[in-house]
């Protein structure tokens, strides 16, 4: 564990060197926020409940989202390690009893801890907007459900970034298949709109897949759309596809070292 | 005439220089393309879904938003069609120093910097774009005349200039910050704006910010408004207006950042 600790402080250092990145980046992040509340507000003009919700309860949901992916999101952890395995950096973890995947996850959790604090700053700066729309439910179950559902999202955007950083080893070029994949992860993931705002039937179809598990499922826990037999159940689904993509990053890694050449001194 | 000529043919020929790497990774472009598409269907699917919970949003019907969603589109197709890549990259070779590169090349270095790929896939969904504004027209019952179609495709144009001038100013931010990675998502950020009717901004700040400060509004909404409602003189005016502003913005930062451009070392 020792040296995943000190993966995780040099992470959290390099991670501080770009700390104006990420304070511009969730600064801008901001406009977001206003572009939801005057788009929802004029979708809501006129219309107390939108599919049994009102204004309040949708900008609450979209402001507990944006929070969340500062500190649960996977951003270019793909790209990074499709970088070392194309610039063949991998090598030196190969040679060394450390693990991929562990090493990688370490990383990931100090550039969340920086990106989340500075999150936290963006949304210090908005509240004062925003605070006369935020409903939160007071409910004590979704704090102690949330926190896990939060951790396994963090896990599942983790390791399908992982998965799509690996296929590195069979393509040289892996951003279209990124973006491609973000493309059906923002939608079904909730970040457009609320998931529930879909037909019914395809809701039920889109609450068993991972991506419902992306974004939406812990935000609608925290912010009181979904009930507490829903949430436990959407839990135990949740840590089942966790470890289903845990696995999956794990074949694929191994699969791909099959394919992979190190060459050089 | 002859700057322009010369310009005309150092375009051209990374036209053809775009064509044949585009043709050598097929595959790629075929991915490229699929993205794109992709990134349309959802913007039309959220639209869909907001529109089977109400009629009208700030006043405008379904097919009303699709067409102004189809203009967003379209303007933003032609930017990653002409010039995202080349602008895209210049955070990176910035800081890598390959920015050193179009220095040495016979051209303006934004010119040479943002002009030097085309995407094709970018380029073949503003078909899909278009096809968008078309179908909603059509669905709206409009007839537009010959000069409603110039008028549209001037604006559009006008779109295109301010949407370069905006991501310019963003990725030049990398002349002064370590790394530019991730600045371009400011300017997606940015340019949602573009998909939302001028009627949801009420008067205040927002409205003041985003229609005429940033005129990220204005950009989609005022050739949407030809198509729907004619020429308007205001609308017209503003936009070449904001154009003209937004590009001298544009190429006064980026020179002001080359200023401070040291090679591998910036």
């Amino acid at each position: 564990m020792l040296k995943y600790r000190h993966a995780f402080v040099v992470g959290l250092q390099s991670n501080l060197v770009y700390r104006w990145n990420f304070a511009a980046r969730s600064l801008f992040s901001i406009f977001h926020l206003v572009f939801i509340f005057i788009f929802w507000g004029a979708i809501y003009a006129g219309n107390a409940s939108i599919g049994g919700y009102g204004f309040a309860q949708t900008l609450t949901y979209f402001v507990a989202l944006f929070v969340l992916q500062f500190f649960i999101g996977a951003f270019n952890e793909d790209y990074q390690i499709s970088e070392d395995i194309r610039n063949g950096l991998i090598n030196q973890f190969l040679l060394k009893p450390i693990n991929y995947f562990a090493y990688r996850l370490s990383v990931f959790a100090s550039a969340r801890v920086v990106s989340g604090a500075l999150g936290l700053v963006a949304l210090g700066v908005a509240l004062p907007f925003f605070r006369g729309y935020l409903v939160l439910p007071h409910d004590g179950w979704r704090i102690a459900l949330g926190i896990p559902a939060m951790a396994l999202t963090a896990l599942i955007q983790f390791s399908i970034a992982y998965c799509f950083g690996m296929l590195a080893f069979w393509f040289l070029e892996i951003q279209g298949f990124v973006i491609l994949s973000m493309a059906v992860e923002t939608v079904l993931g909730g970040q457009f709109f609320p998931l529930d705002l879909l037909p019914p039937a395809v809701f039920r179809a889109v609450s068993y897949l991972p991506f419902y598990y992306q974004a939406y499922f812990p935000t609608a826990i925290l912010t009181g759309r979904i009930g507490l037999a829903a949430a436990a159940r959407g839990l135990a689904v949740q840590a089942l596809w966790a470890a289903v993509l845990v696995c999956v990053a794990e074949a694929v890694w191994l699969r791909g070292l099959r394919r992979h050449t190190a060459a050089g001194g | 005439m002859t700057n322009l000529s010369r310009y005309l043919r150092i375009w051209l020929a990374s036209t053809r220089y775009s064509l044949v790497r585009t043709m050598m990774f097929r595959g790629d472009l075929f991915i490229w393309a699929l993205v794109e598409l992709f990134w349309i269907s959802v913007n039309v699917l959220m639209i869909e879904v907001v529109y089977s919970h109400t009629s009208t949003v700030a006043g405008w019907s379904k097919y009303e938003m699709l067409l102004l969603a189809g203009t967003s589109m379209l303007i933003q197709r032609f930017l990653m069609g002409f010039f995202w890549s080349g602008i895209f990259e210049m955070g990176r070779n910035v800081r890598s120093g390959a920015f050193d590169f179009f220095l040495a090349q016979p051209g303006d270095p934004l010119f040479m910097a943002s002009t030097r790929k085309l995407e094709m896939d970018g380029l073949l969904n503003s078909f899909v774009a278009a096809g968008l504004v078309v179908y909603s027209a059509r669905r709206l019952g409009l007839h537009p005349g010959p000069s409603d179609l110039a008028l549209y495709a001037c604006m559009v144009a006008c779109g295109v200039v301010i949407h370069y001038s905006a991501l310019v100013m963003s990725m030049s931010l990398s002349f002064w910050i370590t790394s530019s990675q991730g600045v371009e998502g400011s300017y997606f950020t940015l340019m949602e704006f573009s998909r939302i009717p001028r009627e949801a901004f009420s008067k205040g700040l927002a409205s003041a910010l985003f229609v005429w400060v940033l005129p990220v509004v204005v950009v989609s909404n005022a050739p949407a408004r030809v198509m729907l409602h004619g020429f308007e003189p205001s609308w017209a005016l503003g936009l070449c207006a904001a154009t003209l502003v937004w590009f001298a913005l544009a190429v006064a930062v980026f020179r002001s950042g080359l200023r401070r451009y040291t090679s591998a070392s910036s």
